[in-house]
């Protein structure tokens, strides 16, 4: 019977172990970095899109039975998706950051409001929702949040720089440090990269031990550490979805989809090609100095 | 300080034509080395630590390319050929160290095979091979061992079969009793002796062991402040 053949690297030691959790923390860092930046800005872009297409009409000397009629047309127009008059006890409460609570004095001329949710890629239907309360002769004024959404605009290209800018130097800077803390736990192994040499083993046979060892222990390390990310992730979608109320509006929707796991699937793998090369190069240039 | 050239054989095992050597750090530490090594034939190095004798047998086992100069191994030119020629080279020579340079996480078996593993060869293909070469050093008993458990000498004698395990042409031993005491030296050096003698390898040991020495009559090289010079006083020469 055969003997059976040992690896001819050592299972592990502590620089190893040192080394996993370097790539594990950092592989973490850059996935939850790149997923945090992606669904920030798919939140801020939905959120800017919201805005944008929000249409306030401000209905003066009209009565509700009037503004609703107005609400029916409007709501019919191709590019509007929902129009609503407020309630008093919602206008009260668009009221009280101004008028303080205690409620408004009973016979205190309010106007009446109409929310509009507009489809904007289907036209603005500001001129149409102008020509309904001529007609309905209401006089009102309709207020787009166009301009406003040019700043929210603006925000968002500036904030969509920063977070590519983070993310991408926060990935650089993974790289660079698992292509450096591979050569110095390699640059430990030189006894071996030696031995093998002297036994008569061709550069490419040394080389390719080690960039199978480092490969492995690179993905299985950045796999832990993109897991990790997406747990983070879930918990902070979870987080977000419970909440209620008036604060659930400035929280971040954050959620997970397609590009999301190729993000959670490319971190181990990235990590694996940094660590495999720099470990080909460091046993090549720890060859190169011999014959 | 005259150069050695013997007279040896049409085609030298080992030879050295004007072959200098420079470290970055430390400067030159060989000039203008002339050496013939015929097949077959059994040589101790010598010399004060520091003369350069380490970095010669460097040369020689193909770890480090001269300064200047031109080496031959078995009648061909190292500076011509390719790494992956250099490799093939690599096997036809044994190396022993003084520090051993076992691989600890491998057993005294794995350690011996390895030069046959790296070379593509299955385990059983060498299985029979190894083990009489281990009993043949005097291990048969310890085939299994892992190396941190073996002694100094028992680990020196598991490189020494790991350097004969691919019926090397040349065997180059680089202080192989420094780390052993002096009758496990003495019985390393009658393996040498034996295998030079029964095999035909070409030997070359580095040695400032002189009383070791004495014991062989074969020629001994001194290295002087990185010059070959020819010793007579210990051996009636080759």
């Amino acid at each position: 019977m055969n003997r059976r053949e040992s690896p001819l690297l050592p299972k592990t030691d502590a620089r190893e172990a040192a080394l996993f959790f370097v790539i594990g923390a950092l592989c973490f860092l850059a996935a939850l970095a790149a997923l945090t930046t992606r669904g920030t800005y798919k939140a801020a872009q939905a959120w800017g899109a919201q805005i944008e297409g929000d249409i306030t009409v401000v209905m003066r000397d009209s009565d509700r039975r009037a503004a609703e009629a107005a609400a029916e047309r409007v709501a019919g127009l191709v590019n509007v998706i929902d129009a609503r008059v407020l309630s008093r006890d919602e206008v009260q409460a668009l009221l009280e950051p101004s008028l303080g609570p205690g409620g408004l004095p009973e016979g205190l001329p309010i106007p009446m409001l109409m929310v509009v949710q507009a489809d904007l890629s289907r036209g603005d239907p500001s001129a149409g929702i102008e020509r309904i309360l001529d007609d309905l002769s209401i006089d009102g004024d309709v207020a787009g949040n166009a301009g406003y959404a040019d700043n929210v605009r603006g925000a968002l290209g500036v904030l969509r720089m920063v977070a590519l800018s983070i993310v991408a130097l926060l990935s650089a800077t993974a790289i660079a440090v698992i292509a450096f803390a591979t050569h110095a736990a390699l640059l430990a192994r030189r006894d071996i990269v030696e031995v093998l040499h002297l036994s008569g083993a061709e550069d490419r046979y040394i080389s390719g031990l080690f960039e199978r060892r480092f490969w492995v222990l690179a993905i299985q390390a950045g796999a832990g550490g993109a897991l990790a990310a997406l747990m983070t992730t879930a918990l902070i979608v979870f987080t977000g979805s419970s909440a209620q109320g008036a604060e659930a509006q400035l929280l971040p929707r954050l959620s997970l989809d397609f590009w999301d796991f190729v993000i959670l699937l490319s971190t181990p793998v990235m990590a694996g090609i940094a660590a495999r090369i720099a470990a080909r190069a460091t046993v090549m240039a720890s060859l190169k100095d011999s014959l | 300080m005259s150069q050695l050239r013997p007279d040896f054989s049409d085609e030298p095992a080992v030879r050295l034509d004007g072959v200098s050597l420079a470290y970055e750090r430390t400067g030159e530490v060989l000039t203008e080395i002339d050496l013939n090594l015929r097949q077959g034939s059994f040589t101790f190095l010598t010399g004060p630590s520091g003369a350069g004798k380490s970095s010669l047998l460097k040369l020689m086992y193909l770890a480090h390319e001269p300064t200047r100069g031109a080496i031959r191994l078995f009648g061909r030119q190292t500076h011509e050929m390719k790494r992956k020629q250099l490799a093939a080279l690599r096997r036809r020579i044994g190396v022993v160290f003084q520090e051993f340079r076992l691989l600890e996480h491998l057993s005294a078996f794995e350690n011996v095979a390895l030069p046959l593993r790296v070379a593509g060869q299955k385990t059983g293909q060498y299985q029979n091979e190894v083990i009489d070469l281990l009993r043949w050093v005097g291990l048969g008993e310890r085939v299994d061992a892992l190396t941190p458990s073996l002694s100094g000498g028992e680990q020196q004698r598991v490189a020494i079969a790991r350097a004969l395990i691919n019926k090397p042409d040349l065997l180059i031993a680089d202080e192989p009793t420094g780390n052993v005491d002096p009758e496990m030296g003495r019985k390393i050096l009658r393996l040498f002796a034996e295998l030079n003698k029964r095999v035909g390898t070409t030997i070359l040991i580095a040695t400032h062991d002189l009383s070791l020495i004495r014991e062989f009559d074969v020629p001994v090289l001194r290295l002087s402040n990185g010059l070959l010079v020819r010793d007579v006083e210990f051996g009636s020469g080759g």
